[in-house]
């Protein structure tokens, strides 16, 4: 751990029970730590010692002289055996890993370094964090950024202008909208800003306005309508809105994997929000990642990963409100214009961070009949779906990656293998 | 070597997997919070006894409860309530973030299961 502990508790106010027990809790475990350390060193040490001091203690005429006859070969094998294991116990690290963590891109950015010098990782860890910052400023969906803009002249004017970096990313959002049957739509910002899951939610306890959204849901934008010819984007259906909400989070994560490889950091978790891609491995054992359980509190199951990995997962259980005990969380069907509502979570592991972004939010629409078809199409190999009925859908090859942790009693379905 | 040796080497034996279990097991039980409020030093609080915390963001307080070595947004002046709906926190790894308020909690302990925990 790097994260800096204070002893400083000047913003957290105890409302109950006050025991003063918010301290530095980290310092006093490594603290007991390097004590138990200690005390086992130096208890196989005193062994060791206690040994030889047996021989030389031991009365003149017993038969032996130890001066000149040592232990026998065995027993000195054993003392050094258990030396070394001693040593290896004082010198093994609890976690090796650098961690940083920073709010950026509107989310919480975790990011995990292996085998990187403290100062090297720190760096790392600024640098990320300013792209994080620029790609954020350039991205956004509905703050003043390049992506209003050009959904501002889209509007108004059916075409637009755009640099090279913005276009190569709206270009894949559209590719992966193709592959997915439009259900990844990147350009349905109208629709999900009706939701109020921009910045302006809906008052408490009502829906959009119904014929606003079946009027949008008409004009069915889809990537299909849009035409990128050198810097100059294009649209014949004036409703395209674009929102990257589903992809872009995905996208900056290959930017920041690239970025630490352009930084000679090849051991890496870039975790963003919950949403990762992992790079290398965790020393001599690959990562280690827990999925949350969408229905309950813990862990459902993990999977390890090592060499060039991204895991996602597309929940209804983060952004959404309830109107008369009903869910409306922010998946929306650009077919229905409501939220897809046969899926709890979709995990996807895909090597690209962008396409399994895309490909999670596409096969959480497509629900639990058509996500293996969809799947197919994208070119994903590791899916598992849990519905609302909490039926885990999987294709063969993730039952055989994934760890039910513990044990799952849920009914499971497995799809043909995926091509 | 003596009887006493022999003993002696016996009991160290014996205690041989204790001290490796001890030592490498993975630890997967949180054993503290970690608190982190906008750009400050974050916080460590333990887990236990049960209690309820307030901290400080730009938007107001937010209130976070722990209960049974778990951890959760009980309240948030945010408008989206993600941090609440995050629920509890059972895991060592496991976070759950305010972002407009700029606080997140985590729940870390000495060997965690796992590096990352995918949500």
């Amino acid at each position: 751990m790097n994260s800096r502990m204070l002893n400083s508790s000047t913003l957290i106010t105890e409302l109950s029970n006050s025991h003063g027990n918010t301290r530095d809790y980290t310092e006093k475990s490594l603290l007991r730590h390097l004590l138990f350390r200690v005390f086992l060193c130096a208890s196989v040490a005193k062994i060791f010692v206690f040994i030889r001091l047996k021989q030389y203690l031991k009365p003149v005429g017993s038969g032996t002289n130890p001066l000149r006859k040592p232990p026998p070969l065995p027993a000195h094998l054993f003392i050094i055996l258990l030396l070394s294991l001693a040593a290896s116990a004082c010198s093994q690290d609890h976690d090796d890993a650098f961690h940083d963590q920073f709010f950026a891109f509107g989310t919480l950015i975790d990011l995990t370094l292996y085998g990187v010098d403290p100062a090297t990782a720190r760096q790392a860890s600024e640098r990320i964090e300013q792209d994080f910052q620029d790609m954020h400023n350039s991205w956004h969906a509905w703050q003043a950024s390049d992506l209003t803009r050009i959904n501002e002249q889209l509007a108004t004017r059916k075409t637009a202008t755009a640099d090279d970096s913005i276009l190569s990313m709206i270009a894949e959002a559209d590719r992966l909208s193709l592959q997915s049957n439009g259900l990844f739509n990147p350009v349905i910002g109208e629709l999900i800003a009706l939701w109020g899951f921009h910045d302006n939610p809906l008052p408490i306890g009502t829906l959009p306005d119904k014929d606003t959204l079946n009027r949008l849901v008409a004009q069915r934008p889809s990537a299909d309508d849009i035409t990128i010819e050198g810097n100059r984007i294009s649209t014949r259906n004036p409703a395209v809105r674009y929102d990257l909400g589903a992809f872009a989070k995905g996208y900056a994560i290959d930017r920041a994997v690239e970025r630490l490889r352009e930084l000679g950091i090849g051991n890496a978790i870039v975790n963003a929000g919950g949403d990762l891609r992992a790079i290398g491995r965790h020393g001599d054992r690959p990562w280690r990642i827990g999925i949350r359980h969408p229905r309950q509190p813990g862990i459902l199951a993990s999977v390890e990963i090592e060499g060039d990995t991204s895991v996602f997962t597309s929940g209804d259980y983060e952004r959404f409100f309830e109107v008369d005990g009903i869910r409306y969380h922010h998946i929306i069907d650009p077919r229905s214009g409501y939220p897809a509502d046969r899926t709890a979570s979709v995990t996807v592991i895909h090597g690209n961070a962008a396409t399994a972004d895309a490909a999670a939010t596409a096969l959480f629409v497509a629900g639990p009949d058509e996500w293996s078809s969809v799947a197919s199409r994208m070119g994903i190999k590791y899916v598992m779906l849990i519905d609302t009925d909490g039926i885990i859908h999987m294709n063969p090859a993730m039952q055989a990656r994934i760890r039910f942790e513990p044990e799952t009693n849920a009914v499971i379905r497995l799809s043909e293998p995926l091509p | 070597m003596t009887r006493a040796d022999r003993i002696l080497l016996v009991f160290v034996v014996c205690i041989l997997p204790f001290l490796y279990a001890r030592t490498w097991s993975p630890d997967e039980q949180a054993r503290y919070v970690q608190i982190q409020a906008g750009d400050a030093e974050p916080i460590a609080a333990e887990l236990s006894p049960d209690r309820i915390l307030q901290v400080h963001g730009p938007l107001g307080d937010s209130v976070i409860e722990i209960k049974e070595s778990q951890v959760r947004f009980l309240e948030s002046p945010c408008t989206g309530q993600q941090c609440v709906h995050s629920g509890w926190l059972s895991a060592a790894g496991e976070l759950a973030a305010c972002l407009p308020n700029r606080i997140s909690i985590q729940l870390l302990g000495q060997h965690p299961l796992f590096d990352a925990i995918n949500f």
